[in-house]
């Protein structure tokens, strides 16, 4: 029990309060069953071009049963702790990467940036479990995130990835389609990037594609390959689901407001 | 000197990073209305969206002509930065609580400032900001992507109403709707704790901010603020603001809490 609420604590898990209490707004153009409920087995929604439209709020799978004591208010995924839970045989570290993993699990992560009201990097925000908000206009996708109230840009204009880019934490990303699938690349990430409550690394060497699709009106299916030829030995790729979130909007989520946590995580 | 150093340090803490964008993202603008010679014309019409109405959208930079004060780099502070009542006669009408807590504010040397704890100094200083802000103008629903801090904020134009009881956040509850070719946004919803310039003017949770925003030509976005709280003003008052448009470039990524080693020495007189 006192683990647990460390990992939580560490997770930066504890004090955050239930989404979505106060916007009540119908989502417009919803598809709906006769009783009035939305019907997320609808069809794919589509923009004046003919591509599936992703815009949307969506919230993660949640694949991961709550512990004896219940339910956090934050009901996290398996992949926000383990992004290769679902791997046959577990991430392909090389040496160093799973030597790190082992010694932040060991620590009580105690220096997972996310903890410390840092960006969580692209991968993981995915698994957080807040809300995001697609939004797909001509030549650019923008997801709106909930926690820090940041936002990510994937440019779809055709543009080239920079050679050099200036590493970041979101990295620099570039879309195009392939059939219904939007294909992202993104490169320039800095050094020190968790993908996962466990720690598992991305460097700077690393490249992700996430393959994007919107299988009916309710379900993202995005499918993310990881080739970090410096913390891999080979590249790897798992499958998140995301669900649609009707008639509500985002709220606000600061980590860094009256954050008292820091200075209490010290590891063992 | 002593107070002057905290100031830049203040500023510094948040735009140090900032004063230097745009070095590296080198990308054609698409559709810039151009002279003969070929460069952008920035007096060209206002671009529109099929509906007809101007198209807000753009990276935008506070104009800094006639501004006072320089940035921890040595750059111009765009002039309602510092005092977001700068051009009214006489200054804001801080009402007695309002001076009062401006005052304090001042006499801390910020140290309580929002900017200099990382946390999101509100829309109105927004507008003022030195670094740049990216609108992008969809149907019901214009977003204003900052690069400080690399926050959003959202302004919902399908005419939903404003939220009877809003939960009081930084950036409030934006709704809009355009008179003319002028979009005019109502926000609610303010925490009671906000700082809407640099020296602290005050902004509470009993404020309704009424933005105007124009796009006289393809170059320039004119935007009037009327600040309507009668907790720290004794009226209403309206100021006006000037963004320019930035071309062939992109946002960068600037995050405060990144390494941030200055909070521990902000301590006030």
């Amino acid at each position: 029990m006192k683990n647990a609420t460390a990992i939580l604590l560490s997770l930066g898990l504890i004090g955050v309060p239930v989404t979505a209490q106060w916007v009540h707004f119908p989502t417009a153009g919803i598809p709906r069953t006769p009783d009035g409920k939305p019907n997320l087995s609808a069809p794919t929604p589509r923009t004046k071009d003919g591509k599936p439209d992703l815009s949307g709020i969506w919230d993660v799978l949640h694949n991961r049963p709550c512990p004896p004591e219940g339910c956090p208010d934050m009901f996290i995924p398996q992949e926000f702790l383990d992004i290769g839970f679902f791997l046959k045989g577990g991430l392909p570290y090389q040496p160093w990467a799973a030597a790190i993993v082992k010694q932040r699990m060991a620590e009580n992560r105690f220096t997972d940036p996310n903890a410390h009201c840092l960006p969580t990097g692209i991968v993981r925000m995915y698994t957080t479990p807040l809300f995001r908000k697609i939004i797909q206009t001509p030549g650019l996708v923008v997801i709106l995130n909930e926690r820090e109230v940041t936002y990510r840009q994937i440019f779809t204009d055709g543009r080239p990835a920079p050679l050099d880019p200036q590493p970041s934490w979101v990295g620099y990303s570039t879309g195009k389609w392939e059939g219904d699938t939007l294909v992202v690349q993104t490169t320039g990430f800095r050094d020190g990037l968790w993908l996962d409550a466990n720690g598992s690394p991305l460097t700077e060497s690393g490249k992700i594609t996430e393959r994007i699709r919107r299988v009916n009106f309710g379900t993202l299916e995005i499918e993310i390959t990881v080739d970090d030829p410096k913390a891999y030995t080979k590249p790897w790729t798992v499958k998140l689901t995301q669900l649609l979130k009707a008639d509500t909007d985002l709220l606000d989520y600061y980590c860094v407001e009256n954050e008292k946590d820091g200075p209490h995580l010290v590891g063992k | 000197m002593h107070r002057f150093l905290t100031i830049a340090m203040l500023v510094g803490a948040a735009s140090a990073a900032v004063d230097t964008q745009a070095q590296w993202v080198h990308y054609p603008t698409a559709g810039i209305p151009r002279t003969k010679d070929g460069k952008p014309n920035l007096y060209a019409s206002t671009p529109r969206t099929p509906d007809g109405k101007p198209d807000l959208s753009g990276i935008w930079e506070a104009n800094r002509e006639g501004g006072t004060g320089v940035s921890f780099t040595g750059g111009q502070l765009p002039p309602l930065f510092t005092n977001i009542g700068a051009q009214l006669k006489g200054g804001l009408p801080y009402s007695a609580w309002g001076r009062d807590l401006f005052n304090s504010r001042l006499a801390d040397n910020s140290k309580d400032s929002p900017d200099a704890k990382c946390l999101p100094i509100g829309i109105l200083w927004l507008h003022s900001h030195i670094s740049p802000r990216k609108i992008l103008q969809l149907p019901g629903l214009v977003v204003i992507l900052y690069e400080r801090f690399t926050q959003f904020r959202q302004i919902f134009t399908d005419g939903r109403p404003l939220p009877a009881d809003p939960e009081p956040s930084f950036f409030g509850y934006s709704s809009g709707k355009w008179e003319g070719d002028t979009l005019v946004v109502k926000t609610i919803g303010f925490r009671d704790d906000l700082w809407a310039d640099f020296a602290g003017s005050p902004l509470t949770q009993y404020a309704t901010v009424t933005e105007r925003f124009r796009r006289p030509n393809y170059g320039n976005l004119d935007i009037e603020l009327t600040v309507d709280d009668p907790k720290a003003y004794t009226t209403p008052w309206t100021v006006k603001l000037n963004q320019r448009i930035l071309l062939d470039t992109e946002l960068l990524e600037f995050i405060c809490v990144d390494n941030e080693k200055t909070l521990p020495h902000m301590v006030g007189k």
